[in-house]
């Protein structure tokens, strides 16, 4: 595995690339050594998969050079790297389904007869069994049909195509996502063959067992910039996590003052008919609850009405010792609760509006002025709003459809901030969020505790709930089943409780 | 935050979005001097006076009425209705000797029925605007010929109609007739709620995405159904400055307006850098549509061309705009 350091096959040297606002991109360099199995690993959001893209053409660098054999590329087309032998094996780069495999191995480059214009099909057939015999120990017929391949028979007919044309570099981006165990390791087995073949091989994962098990090198890329390069002698997969997210992982979670005050939320024996029945809970100020169940279970459903979507049959919610209100959300909101909802981009905002438009949506009361909307007052909360989510952004008037996930669902929270709401309900805060703003999420959410709001947080994560709340309710058939202390919770106990699996046995026992 | 974006790639978007925001006013200088050439007797300070007064005026006033009811979202397209039934009340009451203010409110009131009934199908009860309103345009139709004996035109007789209603359709303040400085009140009205009021941005965020706007503790209902009725007053508004020019209510003329008021709106949206229904836009297509009426009129086109003239119209700032955005 050791390779003269002066061989390098692919050279990338200070890459910027910027989508809109955001910086994708900004400096990344990157050694490719001959002969060896790079990992490239990284957080989603972290750059991998523009920098791939880059490296395949499909986006031009705003900065840097691309070298590839010592010769320096100027204008990178998909063609021209194909032609300088690197190859791409996409997890959902599609062939087509009605295509037989021959077709798709030898699209665009069908050998001929020649000096006649016909195919030929037995060249076609030989090259492919030869290819398929040595790296995958089996056969194909050529003319079985796309459509009718398993997942990893697909990948193997786009990892043969590549190979017929004897590439010098593959590139293998999450190539395991869809593969079920036994075939990942044939797929390790694959890559290890090609590797003593002198194939250089580029491997993309947030896997990072299969990193360890793999690579020689790996490279960590951390917000669009390379943040280490290690042998895999010399590290560990732990160092490597630590470097993806930048801390250890424990300190993904915000340690917090966890002081409930006086009750903000209170819901006495709320029922919706097939739905859940019986729920009752109280919520503090300063005090940070869980949800969790699974679909079904009541749990949802029971959020919902708490903000006024669903209307409940029986019982009572009161806020803050007020009356009980006829649930809508406009009541809910006037009562100073606030939903994140699930479906951020159908619910949360409203990705062709602004990122201001989108912030003040819910407070624009507060900006208002005989009816006409103060412009300065507005700008100034949203910049506040910005500033203190840490909210990446082109600017405030940028749309919320160029922002990533993570700082759109920023700005769903943003939305209640500026409304000073004091309960927060959160369904599946996190989901779709990058792991640098799920961790500012988290911070929020501790922050917005602290200073005397409620929370509640429903969630599948269970790592995110234990570390997040101070009690989580567990939902089953529509029921409260167990309420637990987050500190003394554990993973385990938690899926059995959801999925009633503990109830049974009790029931045996 | 803009800290974070010093690289170059903004320019070239920003410059790819001025392209596509060109494309209307673009195209009116181009029609301008067209017809100017083209044309004998176009470029004269009376023919364009009387674009702005016999083309401009009223068209104007119903394509931002519409463009209300696009920028929720939704359109209207019984907005002559509002145009006709405001005419009726007007010209009834003027007929039945009530004094001039009491008919004009009454007109306002007539096409805010129409509005009122069209919020009750969208916002009560949840039909598509596109059918509510088709709808409340067929009952509006029906209605009027049964109040007219089948469509019977209503005239006021030139020698009964007391001074103050001449003033509005033939008078003037500074040299500007009534009816054009009506419309510059509209048009100034309507900007300031569609762009500065809360109101205007709640209607946007609904034709943008009406679930976060309920998401958001925000009356979704309240707001579609004050939509359609704000779009059925300012329609009314036309009506009443139509009555008072030609002094007749003919039934179902308002709906001559529809379609170019819709193409005025969709036009206008490209001024918008994110393409949304505005007011400027709006009135700057209503000018160019109307342009383009006259200049075909005044080059002696074959008046059954001139729709063929307005269809390219639009294809045209559209597909500039379009063929700049994408590039």
């Amino acid at each position: 595995m050791t390779t003269p350091p002066s061989d390098t096959i692919i050279r990338l040297d200070g890459i910027e690339k910027s989508f809109g606002g955001a910086k994708a991109l900004s400096g990344v360099s990157l050694a490719i050594e001959r002969g060896t199995v790079h990992g490239l690993v990284g957080q989603n959001g972290a750059g991998k998969s523009t920098l791939i893209k880059l490296l395949a053409g499909l986006h031009q660098p705003d900065a840097g050079t691309i070298e590839i054999d010592g010769q320096r590329l100027t204008h990178i087309t998909p063609h021209a790297v194909e032609s300088l032998g690197i190859h791409f094996i996409h997890q959902d780069r599609l062939l087509v389904p009605t295509f037989t495999v021959g077709e798709a191995l030898f699209l665009g480059r069908e050998p001929r007869i020649a000096g006649t214009p016909f195919l030929d099909r037995r060249q076609m057939q030989r090259r492919a069994r030869e290819v398929l015999q040595r790296y995958f120990g089996l056969s194909l017929p050529n003319s079985a049909l796309i459509a009718d391949l398993s997942t990893a028979e697909k990948q193997i007919v786009q990892i043969t195509r590549a190979l017929l044309d004897q590439p010098k570099v593959l590139v293998f981006d999450e190539p395991t996502a869809a593969l079920v165990k036994r075939e990942a390791d044939l797929l390790f087995q694959l890559i290890r063959r090609l590797r003593e073949d002198g194939i250089t091989v580029i491997y993309i994962s947030h896997y990072l067992q299969e990193i360890e098990a793999l690579c020689d090198r790996v490279t960590v890329l951390r917000n669009g910039r390379d943040v280490a390069t290690k042998a895999l002698s010399e590290t560990s997969a732990s160092e490597i996590a630590g470097l993806m997210v930048n801390r250890e992982i424990g300190d993904l979670f915000p340690v917090r003052e966890k002081a409930p005050g006086e009750p903000l939320l209170t819901v006495d024996r709320l029922s919706a008919p097939g739905r859940y029945h019986d729920v009752s809970l109280t919520l503090h100020r300063g005090e940070v609850l869980g949800l969790i169940g699974l679909l079904g279970s009541g749990a949802k459903e029971f959020l919902r009405t708490l903000f006024g979507l669903e209307t409940a049959a029986s019982g009572t919610v009161t806020v803050q010792g007020q009356a009980p209100w006829q649930a809508s959300p406009v009541q809910a909101a006037r009562r100073r609760l606030a939903l994140v909802p699930e479906d951020r981009r159908r619910h949360g905002v409203a990705l062709d509006l602004s990122v201001k438009e989108n912030t003040t949506l819910a407070s624009l009361s507060r900006f208002t002025r005989l009816g006409l909307i103060d412009r300065t007052a507005e700008e100034s909360e949203t910049d506040r709003l910005i500033t203190r989510l840490q909210v990446k952004t082109e600017g405030r008037e940028a749309l919320l459809r160029t922002l990533s996930g993570g700082n759109q669902q920023k700005v769903a929270i943003a939305k209640w901030l500026s409304r000073q709401s004091d309960i927060y309900l959160l369904d599946e805060p996190t989901v779709g969020v990058d792991i640098a703003a799920k961790v500012e999420i988290y911070a929020l959410i501790a922050e917005l505790a602290e200073k005397g709001a409620g929370v509640i947080v429903l969630s599948s994560d269970l790592n995110e709930l234990i570390g997040l709340t101070d009690r989580i309710l567990i939902f089953f058939r529509g029921e409260i089943l167990r309420t637990v202390t987050s500190e003394t919770a554990t993973v385990d106990a938690l899926l059995a409780d959801v999925t009633g699996s503990s109830e049974l046995t009790r029931h045996a026992g | 935050m803009t800290a974070l974006s010093p690289s170059l790639a903004p320019q070239t978007r920003r410059r790819l979005a001025l392209g596509s925001r060109h494309a209307l006013p673009v195209a009116l200088v181009a029609v301008f001097l067209l017809f100017s050439a083209l044309a004998p007797g176009f470029l004269s300070l009376a023919n364009l006076e009387s674009v702005l007064v016999n083309n401009f005026t009223l068209l104007s006033i119903v394509a931002i009425a519409m463009t209300f009811a696009i920028a929720a979202g939704g359109i209207d397209l019984s907005i002559g209705t509002a145009v006709d039934f405001a005419s009726f009340s007007f010209v009834t009451l003027v007929l039945s000797g009530q004094p001039v203010p009491l008919a004009l409110a009454a007109g306002l009131g007539g096409g805010a029925l129409v509005g009122l009934f069209n919020a009750v199908l969208i916002a009560g009860i949840g039909i598509s605007p596109f059918l509510a309103t088709l709808g409340t345009l067929f009952i509006g139709r029906s209605v009027q010929q049964l109040l007219t004996n089948g469509g019977n035109p209503v005239y006021l007789p030139p020698a009964g109609v007391p001074e103050s209603f001449r003033f509005l359709g033939r008078g003037t303040v500074a040299g500007l007739p009534v009816p054009l400085l009506v419309a510059g009140a509209i048009i100034l009205i309507a900007g300031l709620i569609l762009s500065r009021s809360r109101f205007g941005r709640v209607v946007s965020a609904t034709g943008t995405e009406a679930e976060v706007v309920r998401y958001s503790g925000l009356t979704l209902k309240a707001h579609l159904a004050g939509t359609y009725v704000l779009v059925a007053l300012i329609a009314a508004v036309a009506g009443l400055v139509l009555t008072s020019t030609v002094t007749v209510y003919i039934p179902s003329s308002g709906n001559a307006f529809l379609l170019n008021a819709i193409g005025a709106a969709f036009i206008g949206t490209t001024l918008h850098p994110h393409g949304r229904p505005n007011i400027a836009g709006t009135v700057l297509g209503v000018l160019l549509l109307s342009l383009v009426a006259n200049g075909l009129l005044m080059s002696g086109l074959n008046f059954y061309w001139q729709q063929v003239g307005t269809g390219l119209l639009i294809f045209t700032v559209l597909a500039l705009s379009f063929a700049s955005r994408k590039a």
